[in-house]
């Protein structure tokens, strides 16, 4: 796998540390030591990187800041590096548009599996494990959205005009389109979408729904084509 | 806070009962007192119109020497005493007597005898008795010359009737006394209590934290110097928790800050190890060993500090509850495979599911695991869901370790608590404190007991609804 990955983190050992354990694994990697320099890396790099592995508490420009002025024209998949994992700073980075995140300290195996799950989604066609469904079926269809799953597009019906999704949040859009009317947990959607086998944080879920819908519904705090099941996870409208 | 009424009821007795002893022996001794003179004075009054008349009325009728009856009537005596409102009766001697009302026909009969054997030694003699139905007064005498005894009969009812009406008056001003002596305790015992109310008021604040409660002297009393000193005290315990505040405030600081700073290199250090552990068998054996220690090593100061960055930030009170719709079987046996897949799960029969924070929950549960693991073999512990209670979920694990002793049961969620002090290696100590300080946040909390046959059993309670149980402002919405 000869994937681009820019990482971008201030304290030089784990910066060192990452990017060895990265290229072990068969990454290539750019580094970057403050948001300024991460987001200036990302608008210069060519070809451009698959992936942003970003560190939260930055010099010059935080994580936050860097992964919203990357999700302005970019929907490449980015994972946090956060301090700790039970508080606002999850929900926040994931609401500036990352992906993923990982808590510090991290074991370099497991950052290691998150940055490949998070590539896949980018790479594969729809969800990992579910082989219903194939891209020769023609377009799916949700309410009035109109998913070409092989040109990972999505288009509102009577328009041409294409609605930006990251690619995590096609797949979870596709994933839910695939199976309409039927309750998909969050625990089932972590490991088809994110690739958690166990205990997976289902803030993931949530936001990465709170994003979608507020891109696809016509009123996103009264959802038609996404619903909330409570206790039980999520659907789609049939 | 009601206050106990026996001081009030007790003033109120005191002061009744003084005022109406007081009342009463002076109401009776002045109307024994006032009876008495009455009587003492009447008497005086008619042994003097009686002397004045059988010295100079009587004689001025010159009437002959032993009279007759006509004699006596004609002389038109009885008629003269009448005028006065004064009944008499003339005793002529040998049972003949003129008198003044048919109803004295029997008074001479009815007289003590001593006084008509006075009267005619030629004394004054007097008696108290009833005429006609109403209290009289005789006085009888001897006229000059020993021929006419006259009883003048008077009607002294005005006496009793004074003497009547001044104990009428007597009672009514007791019972107006007595109600005054109501009032008045009344008005004494909330003079006396209302600033001991006041001081068991602050009191009471005090009790409930506020530290800046104090008792307001109003009075330079016994209670105002009793008010002064409580404040002083309440002023030297508020400094003590205040400065013993600010040092625990200040060492909490301290291990927040140290850990804070421990994470950046401890996290370079993961990551670093984490690599090494990858090729620890390629390495030279003269540093395997030390590599391998290394990794482990590295492992343990991770956790350490990142148990106590965990409790610095329940110091900070900077946790909050994302509660979730969770069913607790499906939770429990996930942790179950990931923590400890020998562990056996007893699960209930009916699904439990409640509103929790999941990850709360999970933490918990994995440091009763990882409790259990270290002080018995995997295969023994056991965990158990019991949802039958009305309004309340237990959690247990149990293992078949040593257990603890029973006098260090209760500490063992105290924080760097190990039972064994010697024991090295291990966790932190930290690891049940953590737990505990989840289980409060989410309106729950953690027992701990030897289980017969051996062995420590952790429960874990919380409440069915948690969100009622939970302080405002605690929960994040969902």
């Amino acid at each position: 796998m000869d994937a681009r990955i820019l990482l971008v983190e201030d304290d030089p050992s784990i910066r060192e540390v990452t990017a060895i354990g990265l290229r072990n694994a068969g990454f290539t990697v750019e580094t970057a030591h403050d948001g300024r320099a991460g987001l200036d890396a990302f608008e210069a790099a060519d070809p451009a990187v698959d992936l942003v592995l970003l560190d939260v508490m930055l010099p010059r420009m935080d994580g936050l800041e860097v992964a919203r002025e990357i999700r302005r024209a970019s929907t490449v998949p980015i994972v946090m590096l956060t301090a700790r994992a039970d508080t606002i700073d999850v929900v926040v980075g994931l609401e500036a548009g990352a992906d993923d995140y990982v808590r510090k300290p991290f074991e370099v195996p497991e950052l290691v599996a998150r940055v490949r799950a998070a590539l896949r989604r980018g790479a594969g066609v729809g969800s990992r494990r579910d082989a219903s469904g194939s891209p020769d079926d023609g377009p799916l269809r949700l309410g009035p959205l109109v998913i070409d799953v092989a040109g990972r597009s999505v288009t509102r019906e009577g328009s041409t005009e294409e609605i930006a999704l990251t690619r995590t949040e096609f797949d979870l859009l596709v994933d839910l389109a695939r199976h309409p009317g039927q309750v998909l947990g969050r625990d089932t959607l972590l490991d088809r979408i994110w690739g958690y086998d166990y205990l997976g944080d289902s803030r993931l879920v949530d936001v990465a729904i709170g994003r979608l819908r507020a891109k696809i519904e016509a009123d996103p705090s009264a959802p038609e084509l996404i619903l909330t099941v409570r206790g039980a996870g999520y659907k789609a409208a049939r | 806070m009601r206050w106990p009424r026996g001081v009030r009821a007790r003033l109120a007795g005191a002061l009744v009962l003084l005022v109406a002893v007081t009342a009463v022996v002076l109401g009776v001794g002045a109307s024994v007192f006032v009876d008495a003179r009455l009587h003492q004075q009447a008497l005086q009054d008619a042994a003097a119109q009686a002397r004045f008349d059988l010295t100079v009325t009587v004689p001025g009728r010159q009437l002959p020497d032993e009279p007759t009856i006509d004699d006596v009537v004609r002389s038109g005596l009885t008629d003269t005493f009448l005028r006065r409102n004064v009944d008499t009766v003339i005793d002529l001697g040998a049972g003949e007597s003129v008198k003044s009302n048919d109803a004295l026909d029997d008074l001479l009969e009815r007289l003590p005898p001593d006084v008509p054997a006075r009267v005619g030694r030629g004394e004054l003699a007097f008696a108290w008795l009833p005429v006609d139905q109403r209290p009289s007064l005789v006085v009888g005498g001897l006229a000059p010359g020993g021929d006419l005894a006259v009883y003048f009969v008077r009607d002294v009812s005005d006496i009793d009737t004074a003497v009547g009406q001044l104990r009428a008056a007597l009672l009514i001003g007791t019972i107006v006394l007595v109600i005054a002596a109501l009032v008045a305790a009344r008005r004494l015992a909330r003079g006396i209590l209302s600033p001991i109310e006041e001081a068991g008021r602050t009191a009471e604040r005090i009790e409930r934290g506020d530290l800046l409660a104090r008792v307001p002297v109003t009075s330079r009393d016994e209670f105002g110097v009793w008010a002064d000193r409580f404040n002083r005290m309440t002023d030297t315990l508020a400094e003590s928790i205040r400065r013993l505040e600010a040092a625990q405030h200040q060492n909490r600081r301290f291990v927040a800050d140290v850990s804070h700073e421990l994470r950046t290199p401890v996290t370079a250090l993961v990551a670093e190890a984490s690599i090494v552990r990858e090729h620890v068998a390629e390495l030279p054996p003269e540093s395997r060993r030390a590599a391998e220690l290394l990794v482990d090593d590295v492992g343990r100061l991770r956790d350490l500090v990142e148990e106590l960055m965990e409790l610095s930030r329940f110091d900070a009170d900077a946790e909050e509850v994302s509660l979730e719709r969770v069913d607790l079987a499906r939770l429990i046996e996930n942790v179950r495979a990931a923590r400890s897949p020998k562990a056996r799960f007893l699960t209930p029969d009916k699904k439990v599911v409640i509103d929790v924070d999941p990850r709360r929950l999970e933490r918990i549960l994995a440091n009763f695991l990882d409790n259990a693991r270290e002080h018995a073999a995997d295969a023994d512990v056991q965990i158990e869901l019991d949802g039958k209670r009305d309004d309340e979920v237990v959690i247990a694990v149990s293992d078949r370790g040593p257990g603890v002793p029973e006098d260090r049961l209760e500490m063992i969620f105290d924080r760097f608590t190990k039972v064994d002090p010697s024991r090295s290696g291990g966790s932190s100590g930290l690891g049940l404190a953590i737990a505990a300080e989840h289980a409060a946040l989410m309106g729950g909390y953690l027992q701990a007991m030897n289980r017969e046959g051996g062995g420590l059993r952790l429960e874990l309670i919380l409440p069915k609804d948690v969100a009622r149980s939970l302080p405002a402002g605690h929960v994040a919405a969902t």
